[in-house]
């Protein structure tokens, strides 16, 4: 983004009854065109939020950190550079770089590292962090030419590399990864010495925009995607399948196809970190199926499904495939080698990313795997991550629909087990992870930042029922949470949401039963609003009102029980918290 | 000329967003209140970027105005 397209960003009047999301940047130096770019990236990754961007005073980064709290901070971005270690090791300051001088600049910033540890920590109880290590070049302070590495500046980064490590696993902290800053910023380009002189701001405008907005990536995380649709000929390997043969195909040094060796190892560790992959190919469906078992393939064939091999348009292979995921096609990535075949299917599915796999092209290639971890990266994995797959499966197999049965003679016989657990302590990132990722089962659509989850569940009258279930198909996992408060009598439900794995097993159901159970209420008001997408919440809602759900609907205990007397399967409970 | 001349209103109008088209021409350090030190380095820089060069350092204080940005901007781009 160059400066004046950031200005103008920022320059666009903002609608003030948005809610305001409130940065701190915490930095030693003057931030200028960093903050300008930050406010620009931050506007635009936040449309509904008007961003506020406040920093402290230049050279006192100490300070910044100490004042910084909860009350008026949702996020803080920290930049630390050398100079924030050492005066010395900036330009504006002066300080010996006398040979006798250069242990006490060591021992200085092993001692400001531990205390900045212990800072970040401090903050990250109550505000989500991003951090971001020094970004310069190390002035040439020490007595060694330049290409030699001398003891003292890499005992100095191995104290940054130690102090990322042990910050980057502090709950609620983000470390910006200086490999992709390298790859976007060079780093002789980064520092501007006249405006660090003149103006206290170090930064060149360019890697000031690609830093701000890495920071901006890191603060909000884009939501991954959730499933991965490949081709197989020329894709997933090298060769034609109906051509070439089941022993025709490959993916080896051998026969020059690495990089579709190097792609199945991606997918693979896509599956088995949750993510869905399916295949669209035109091909014989037996052909296929013969293929997928050989065992030398480095993405096993259990790790797909559904497998789509037909010679149908692959725009309906694809429509198969989100319709057994249950997932839209905004969360789903399409790879083909065919721009034809990408275009087919972009223009039925509109929300689906497509991705080209350029088979000779080793660079390209090489970037897609980049891109494609972006696309699906995530911060963690969850046990729920590690269950999706399987569950999605034994869902296909096991539902009434392929059972031949009722949906109630089929839940009756599933040996459903839930667990409710209200506890809101200690803190369950699976529960806001489900109320900022779902869609479709979701009471209004709000999503909830890092700082207002803590917010809510410190306070007193609040509640939090996260439901987890099991049966003879195996666990689903934590698929359901509803948070809200209680108000004497009247529960007051602000966020329900459940996975779209856990439809039809009537674990809305059993949730709502638990709740006014537990809270001995007579009454139940939902704080529903519809979106585009939460049709399946919307039509439980007018099941259990019996009439088409208004905003802030309520209903009574006893219309709960009616209806519920009527749908529910027995079942085995276990309760918690 | 008018090319710089438009150039320069855009990027007039990034760093002041409050002034109108009609204004732009005539503001300078003393009259626009919001043109500050700080302004003054977003200003130039955007220029700079704008204009793919450097401002030389002890050209910047007689750049106070609009007219003086313009005028220098002309001897410094070529047309």
């Amino acid at each position: 983004m160059k400066l004046i397209e950031a200005l103008r960003i920022i320059g666009e009047k903002q609608n003030p009854e948005l809610p305001t999301l409130r940065v701190r940047v915490v930095c030693g130096f003057t931030p200028m065109h960093f903050q300008t770019f930050l406010q620009a990236h931050l506007r635009r990754s936040r449309p509904d939020h008007r961003v506020e961007i406040t920093s402290g005073i230049y050279g006192d980064i100490w300070g910044t950190i100490g004042k910084l709290n909860e009350e008026d901070t949702d996020i803080a971005v920290v930049i630390l550079e050398w100079s924030d270690l050492d005066a010395r090791l900036g330009l504006r300051g002066l300080g010996s770089w006398s040979p006798t001088a250069l242990p006490g600049i060591l021992k200085n910033v092993q001692l400001r590292a531990s205390e900045l540890r212990a800072s970040i920590g401090r903050i990250a109880n109550s505000v989500p962090v991003a951090v971001c290590f020094p970004t310069l070049p190390l002035p040439p302070f020490s007595f060694v030419p330049g290409w030699q590495g001398s003891s003292l500046s890499l005992e100095i980064r191995a104290t940054m590399a130690s102090m990322g490590l042990d910050v980057s696993r502090i709950r609620n902290v983000k470390v910006l990864d200086t490999q992709r800053l390298d790859m976007l910023s060079p780093l002789a380009e980064r520092f501007d010495p006249k405006t660090e002189v003149f103006s206290g701001f170090p930064y060149e405008v360019a890697h000031a925009s690609i830093l701000a907005e890495l920071l901006t990536r890191l603060t909000a995380l884009p939501t991954p995607k959730k499933g991965l649709i490949t081709d197989l000929d020329d894709t997933l390997w090298s060769g034609i399948l109906g051509e070439v043969g089941l022993h025709g195909v490959n993916w080896d040094l051998e026969h020059n196809s690495h990089m579709h060796g190097a792609y199945q190892r991606l997918l693979h560790a896509f599956s088995e970190s949750g993510i869905l992959i399916g295949v669209a190919s035109k091909n014989d469906p037996e052909f296929v199926t013969q293929a997928l078992l050989r065992d030398d393939l480095i993405l096993p064939g259990r790790s797909l499904f559904p497998v789509e091999a037909s010679w149908g348009p692959k725009s309906e292979a694809v429509e198969r495939i989100l319709r057994a995921w249950n997932i839209s096609a905004d969360d789903v990535v399409f790879v083909d080698d065919s721009p034809m075949e990408l275009a087919e299917v972009q223009a039925r599915h509109a929300g689906i990313e497509t991705k080209l796999f350029p088979k000779n092209d080793y660079q390209a290639l090489n970037e897609l795997l980049y891109s494609l971890r972006d696309l699906f990266g995530k911060s963690s994995i969850s046990e729920e991550d590690s269950l999706r797959r399987d569950s999605i499966r034994r869902a296909h197999e096991g539902t009434p629909q392929s059972s031949g049965k009722s949906l109630e003679v089929f839940l009756e016989q599933a040996e459903a087990e839930f667990s409710f657990d209200f506890s809101k302590y200690p803190v369950d990132d699976r529960a806001v992870e489900l109320i900022n990722k779902t869609n479709q089962f979701n009471l209004n659509g709000r999503r909830i930042s890092e700082a207002g989850w803590q917010n809510f569940l410190k306070q007193q009258d609040t509640f939090l029922l996260v439901t987890t279930y099991r049966d003879k198909y195996g666990p689903l996992g934590k698929i359901s949470v509803i948070a809200g408060r209680e108000r004497g009598k009247t529960i007051v439900i602000e966020n329900w949401v459940m996975s779209c794995r856990a439809f039809s097993r009537r674990i809305e159901h059993r949730s709502i039963e638990e709740l006014v159970r537990r809270f001995g209420a007579d009454e139940v008001t939902l704080d529903f609003e519809a979106t585009p997408k939460n049709g399946p919440l919307r039509e439980f809602l007018a099941d259990l009102l019996d009439s088409p759900p208004s905003s802030t609907c309520t209903v009574s205990r006893n219309r709960i029980n009616e209806f519920l007397s009527n749908c529910l399967p027995k079942v085995t409970e276990v309760a918690h918290g | 000329m008018a090319d710089i001349r438009e150039r320069l209103m855009d990027c007039f109008a990034a760093v002041f967003p409050d002034c109108s088209k009609e204004d732009i021409p005539k503001v300078d350090h003393y009259n626009l209140a919001r043109w500050d030190s700080v302004a003054s380095v977003t200003l130039f820089a955007t220029i700079e970027e704008e204009f793919g060069l450097e401002l030389d350092l002890e050209d910047l204080p007689g750049l106070v105005s609009f007219e003086k940005i313009l005028a220098y901007l002309s001897t410094k781009v070529a047309a």
